[in-house]
């Protein structure tokens, strides 16, 4: 690293000490404000915690969204599954800063599940992706690597965490 | 950082090795297969690969009552399993809507900083046998054992504590534990503080640590490392402060950070925290207050309305949570675990590119993970 990159290093961190980002409820405000059409259902269930619905394509330039108004640090990646019809992939954003954790859930269709991967985003989701890619099957679109993480390869396929999930070798 | 860091690529070339560390090795407790691409003596790609251990506990727990799931979430990890306890309680609380009584919450706070003493100093153990330093390994195990003692006089058990209840404790302190706890604890204190002087002077072990395996307070937090290893590269990222639950907002405390970033301060962080635990319970013991400890009636089946939650504890790895989804039934419909030693796993390859062979062992030792929760 050069040494005007890491002036510039410095004096970001220094701006983020002098101008402490929003990390309060008031993002979810100004989310719902921003992508109109895209995050529905807001709600607020306890003093520290925020959840939302979003739209599945619209994933990625929330999550820019957060990350830029200091949501920092993405918690863990689940996926959920309903059946007949839907499966839910749920986000836990939280900041480095400040006790607020906001879930975001994403329902996809259960006969393609598919999704924009945010890796390029949060670093840390490409674990997160890859577990819940084996145990579901849910695509992570551009994740890169996307392969089993915890399971041995023969069960890549099995989607273990499926509610109808009959046991190994799968029967279905 | 970009992917490839996690991965190797391609094969090696003429002028390199594929070297499988693993997956039995006497590295850490707990089997995983980390792949390392060398050249000469340096590291040029690293790729973990974890499942050994792969229990399948959040299917498992779809399949359990509530209460039947609380002993097994001791299981996820023995070093931390009364803080496990404790971040399920309090999801299941919080979905009943009740609260554990006010002397149970300071029991629930005394026994997690006791488990966070013994966790603490069986992972710098373990990390000094690491680097050739087996004396220290010894005292660990041997200081550990009165905290371990101290546990059991209230638990019952030695490793997997299952101590929590829902709303309260299973058990109240036996008698002249305050004085029992105070005579351990501050032995302890010397020790530990006698230990650190060691670790700070002698000089072989500096050359060994100092500036090895530096993540730089961007990186740990892009990274989205947990815990010790977070607070060393200078993030004061607590959640016993940023968020704080039971009674931390009533004791007062540090949050012990470091700024280099490497393997000395990883540990160094480590054994301060154990004085600064051993701070808050004395507090516990003093501010304690009289009365019961667990709730009055508690049913054995428990049928939490539909609803959700994400619990999440500071346990001595770092930020342990859990989303627990109830559909009105006995048991949950979706239980996830997010464990602090995976999100710490996952950020050792990009950290061990560039490195020397031989510091691969003090680094990985002084992440302090644990393979049984990284697994689940």
């Amino acid at each position: 690293m050069t040494d005007e990159q890491a002036a510039k290093e410095m004096l970001d961190d220094i701006k983020k000490i002098i101008e402490p980002s929003k990390t309060d409820k008031t993002i979810m405000v100004e989310l719902s404000k921003t992508f109109e059409n895209a995050v529905f259902d807001v709600a607020v269930p306890s003093p520290n915690r925020a959840v939302a619905r979003v739209d599945p394509g619209k994933v990625k330039p929330i999550m820019q969204f957060l990350l830029d108004n200091g949501f920092d640090h993405l918690s863990c990646i689940s996926g959920v599954d309903y059946p007949p019809d839907r499966m839910d992939v749920v986000y836990h954003v939280t900041s480095y800063s400040g006790p607020l954790v906001i879930t975001l859930k994403a329902s996809i269709p259960r006969d393609d599940p598919n999704i924009d991967s945010i890796c390029d985003i949060y670093w840390n989701a490409n674990w997160y992706e890859r577990e819940t890619y084996e145990l579901y099957g849910i695509k992570f679109n551009d994740c890169p690597y996307l392969k089993v993480l915890l399971l041995v390869e023969e069960m890549e396929g099995e989607w273990p965490l499926r509610k109808d999930y009959a046991g190994y070798p799968n029967p279905t | 950082m970009t992917h490839e860091a996690t991965q190797i690529t391609s094969p090696p070339k003429s002028s390199e090795i594929l070297l499988h560390l693993g997956p039995q090795h006497p590295l850490q407790p707990g089997p995983f297969l980390l792949d390392l691409k060398i050249e000469g003596e340096t590291i040029r790609e690293a790729e973990l690969k974890i499942g050994y251990i792969h229990k399948g506990m959040e299917k498992v727990f779809e399949d359990r009552t509530y209460i039947q799931i609380l002993p097994l979430t001791d299981r996820i990890c023995y070093l931390a399993s009364n803080s496990n306890n404790d971040v399920y309680c309090r999801g299941i609380e919080e979905l009943l809507g009740i609260e554990p009584t006010e002397r149970a919450k300071y029991l629930r706070v005394l026994t997690n900083e006791l488990c966070r003493i013994q966790s603490h100093l069986l992972g710098i153990g373990e990390y000094t046998t690491d680097v050739g330093f087996l004396t220290m390994f010894i005292y660990m195990v041997r200081e550990r054992e009165g905290v371990v003692s101290l546990l059991e006089a209230i638990t019952g058990s030695r490793l997997n504590h299952n101590y929590a209840r829902f709303g309260g404790v299973a058990h109240d302190l036996p008698p002249g534990y305050k004085e029992m706890a105070l005579k351990t604890l501050g032995e302890l204190k010397k020790l530990v503080k006698s230990h650190d002087e060691m670790l700070s002077s002698d000089s072989i072990y500096l050359r060994r640590t100092k500036g090895v395996g530096v993540l730089t307070t961007k990186v740990a937090s892009e990274l989205g490392v947990a815990g010790p290893p977070l607070r060393a590269s200078g993030v004061n990222y607590d959640l016993r402060r940023i968020e704080p639950y039971l009674v931390y907002d009533e004791l007062d405390f540090n949050v012990i950070t470091q700024t280099d970033g490497d393997v000395f301060s990883r540990v160094k962080v480590r054994l301060l925290e154990i004085l600064e635990s051993i701070y808050i319970i004395e507090q516990c013991l003093d501010q304690m207050p009289s009365g019961p400890y667990k709730q009055d009636v508690m049913p054995y089946i428990t049928r939490p309305k539909p609803g959700e939650v994400y619990s999440r504890i500071e346990d001595p790895r770092g930020e342990m949570g859990m989303y627990i989804i109830s559909d009105g039934s006995d048991k949950p419909y979706r239980f996830r675990i997010r464990g602090p030693a995976f999100a710490t796993a996952q950020a050792l390859p990009p950290l061990l590119i560039g490195t020397y062979v031989a510091d691969v062992a003090a680094i990985a030792a002084s992440m302090d993970s644990c393979t049984s929760e990284v697994d689940r």
